[in-house]
């Protein structure tokens, strides 16, 4: 389990390692994971949230919201990433649509539960009172649907976290995947180091995400 | 889910190629390799080492010898491993490659002989056995786009200094912590580019979008064909080594296998010329012909398939 | 010693000149697919499926032995989460790169198999034991009532009843393992990675990337669909409910 001991010694020394020259670190990459990540993350965030909270609110489109979003999480992300690279060549693009591929199901599937799910009575009522359909929307519905959104987007977050490793299978450089991807130069235990640090960041982005969704929920609903 | 009729007019140029190439492999009886231990070839990750190991592969199996091949299986690290581990009993292997990634030797050869007798020293060493090397060598070279290099008055790699930090230097990310690599550039040259990991294979089209200034790519690419499209920086100390390729042999296999194993591998190796080694590269990575094709194709004519 | 350079080598003409259309490298070459369907597509495919079955096959049986355990005996339950969860949550090319260093697992089919199998555990646990663990409780005492032994109650009623969930579960699995089997080449096992691979190494070769990645892309699709089909087949009364 020595591997396991060179793993943190390698995070200890932000990504060195002894005789070679000097490597990119480990805190660049980490941030240049968030990066790339939360691209990915905000992009697919502004596309299923409010596509998922349209179709929960009309109360339509089970199907695309449930099933689409399951045919979608089907998609292997490196076959992805491959079919990408053929239209928009190497880089950052083909590998955020890969990610974006990923995070949108979860996200779609959980707005539109969400707001499906609000009691009609509240609806009615807000309607009688006089509140247009965006007022619903925003007022009413989508605050007793936050803790479900964010449930979409702490599950999607994670995935996407885990996936920007293989964007360096396909050549895109600047991710702790670049480490993960290159035994030969780090060793099985910068390797190691590398994998702990995205496991780590995402678990801090899911924390993060639970910060926010804590601010955003109502405070009547806080108390469970 | 099998072919449809129209693609068959289309596969006959393969269809014969395999024909003979795996058609030798039903008549085993009588020739020298038939009844012998089973072997399994190894090659790396890229092109030119699933050509070469397509060649001996299939120039084993023509001697009746029963061959499995494992395309792929990584660098030169993991490759070396392999074999230490047993899992494969041979694989193709760069003489300088030998040295400064598994035997850490940094010393730089300063002939073709030379690499090649130190690499055999150590492989001996470690109970494998260097059978002999090919004439075409494949060493790392730094290119650039000709407009580029014009731009800027490149001839040679140390011109690269003056450029500092500047020049974007694209490679596969091993070369970073390669002797023959980033380290012996910065160390002899004194150059200190930016360095940019490049995936082996995409490295002509990091060259020509402008992802980087220079790339690192390999003196037998297809690529490099093309007339004045891309110039490559000369390497006057010899950095990038010496890299004739030779078989690595795990050495108890040689005196099980018989005279005629070592034999074959070694009339396949001096088949293989610079020019011979770049139209093979250049129909695999260019013309996507299989590499087993390719081989086959290049063995028969020269009546070892 | 290094071979003289060999006068009488003759370099064939390996018909380059019938491929233009591989050497420009458009969107698509129809005649590359159909030449290259027997040699190369159709083995990665085969591959590919061969990889997965087996994976989920095997990670199935282990799944259910560990959630009847569970189910009998409330304290296995947590434990077998955790491992199941640390092995999840391990990056995928990490776990693969992890494993060939077992000397004997090394560059093998069966390191691949190991870390698919490692990557259904979670998924199938967790729905099998919470498939068991809603079945109604007077549905249970009904069974009890009509005399069935333990056995036959799991056999007749329970597993039945599970089944919506467990075909949920299978399907989750199935298609993870399906997009990660396209790693495996990273440790010499083949796939429809492998074409993948090959096309971005073959100076990225749009054809191989958008035959081998929509072969790969449908390959879950037909997989995800098979186990709608087979849900509403076995367990009519279920609506397909995946979250």
């Amino acid at each position: 389990m020595s591997a396991f001991g060179g793993a943190f010694t390698f995070i200890g020394r932000d990504g060195q390692v002894p005789g070679a020259p000097p490597l990119p670190s480990l805190v660049h990459l980490t941030l240049g994971t968030l990066e790339v990540s939360a691209i990915g993350i905000a992009i697919a965030g502004a596309l299923a949230i409010p596509l998922g909270v349209w179709l929960g609110h009309i109360h339509r489109g089970s199907f695309i919201a449930i099933n689409i979003g399951n045919l979608w999480r089907a998609l292997p992300s490196l076959a992805v990433i491959a079919i990408a690279i053929a239209f928009l060549g190497i880089g950052l693009a083909n590998v955020e649509l890969a990610l974006v591929v990923l995070a949108v199901p979860p996200i779609v599937t959980n707005a539109y539960v969400a707001i499906d799910r609000v009691e009609r009575e509240l609806v009615d009522a807000a309607r009688g009172m006089g509140m247009s359909e965006w007022q619903i929307v925003r007022r009413v519905e989508i605050p007793l649907a936050v803790p479900l959104i964010f449930a979409g987007l702490r599950t999607a977050a994670v995935l996407v976290v885990a996936t920007t490793t293989i964007s360096a299978l396909t050549g895109y450089s600047g991710t702790l995947g670049d480490i993960i991807n290159n035994e030969t130069s780090y060793h099985l235990s910068g390797v190691l180091g590398a994998a702990i640090c995205v496991a780590g960041l995402a678990l801090a982005v899911e924390a993060a995400l639970a910060g926010a969704q804590r601010v955003l929920t109502p405070r009547a609903m806080r108390l469970r | 889910m099998r072919m449809r009729p129209i693609a068959a007019g289309l596969t006959a140029v393969a269809a014969a190629a395999a024909a003979m190439a795996f058609g030798a492999q039903a008549s085993v009886a009588g020739l020298p390799g038939s009844g012998k231990p089973p072997i399994v070839i190894g090659d790396k990750n890229f092109a030119e080492e699933y050509i070469l190991g397509a060649l001996y592969a299939q120039a084993l199996k023509a001697q009746g010898y029963s061959v499995t091949l494992k395309n792929n299986i990584g660098s030169s690290e993991i490759t070396w491993k392999a074999l230490q581990s047993g899992q494969i009993g041979l694989y193709p292997e760069y003489t300088g490659t030998l040295l400064s990634a598994i035997a850490e030797d940094t010393t730089n050869p300063t002939s073709a002989s030379a690499a090649y007798s130190q690499a055999s020293a150590y492989a001996s060493k470690h109970g494998f056995t260097l059978l002999k090397a090919t004439p075409f060598y494949d060493s790392d070279a730094l290119a650039a786009l000709s407009s580029y290099a014009n731009k800027h008055h490149l001839t040679s790699i140390p011109q690269l200094k003056a450029l500092g930090k500047s020049v974007i230097l694209g490679a596969a990310p091993e070369f970073a912590t390669r002797f023959e690599g980033l380290l012996g550039l910065k160390k002899d040259y004194g150059i200190n580019p930016t360095f940019k990991p490049i995936a082996i294979g995409v490295s002509y089209e990091a060259l020509d979008s402008g992802k980087v200034d220079v790339q690192d790519v390999f003196t037998t690419d297809g690529q490099l064909a093309a007339k004045g499209k891309y110039v490559i920086l000369k390497d006057p100390d010899h950095v990038f080594g010496f890299q004739n390729v030779a078989p690595v042999v795990k050495t108890s296999l040689i005196s099980k296998e018989g005279p005629a194993f070592a034999a074959t591998l070694n009339k396949v190796d001096a088949l293989l010329t610079r020019q011979a080694m770049q139209q093979m590269n250049k129909a695999v990575s260019l013309d996507q012909i299989s590499p087993a094709t390719v081989a086959a194709a290049f063995l028969k004519a020269n009546h070892l398939g | 010693m290094i071979l003289a350079t060999g006068k009488a080598v003759v370099i064939p003409n390996f018909g380059g000149s019938a491929y233009s259309c591989e050497r420009h490298n458009p969107l698509f070459c129809v005649d590359w697919v159909s030449r290259n369907w027997d040699t190369v597509l159709w083995p990665a495919l085969r591959q590919h499926i061969v990889l997965t079955v087996i994976a989920v096959a095997i990670g199935f049986a282990i799944s259910t032995a560990l959630a009847l355990a569970a189910y009998r005996v409330g304290w296995v339950e947590r434990p077998v989460v955790v491992v199941t969860l640390v092995l999840y949550t391990i990056p995928s090319i990490a776990l693969f790169e992890l494993l060939v260093g077992i000397p004997w697992l090394g560059l093998s089919t069966a390191t691949a198999e190991v870390a698919l199998v490692s990557y259904t555990l979670l998924i199938l646990f967790r729905n099998i034991l919470t498939g068991l663990r809603e079945v109604p409780e007077e549905v249970r005492d009904a069974a009890r009532g009509m005399g069935m032994s333990a056995r036959q109650m799991l056999w007749r009623v329970e597993l039945p009843l599970a089944l919506p969930a467990i075909i949920a579960g299978l399907r989750i699995a199935t298609v993870t393992v399906i997009s990660l089997a396209t790693i495996a080449p990273l440790i010499s096992v083949e796939s429809l990675g492998t074409p993948i691979f090959a096309a971005i190494s073959n100076n990225l070769f749009k054809t191989e990337l958008i035959a081998a990645g929509g072969m790969a892309v449908l390959l879950a699709v037909a997989a995800d669909g098979a186990f709608v089909l087979v849900q509403r087949r076995l367990a009519p009364w279920a609506r397909v409910r995946v979250r």
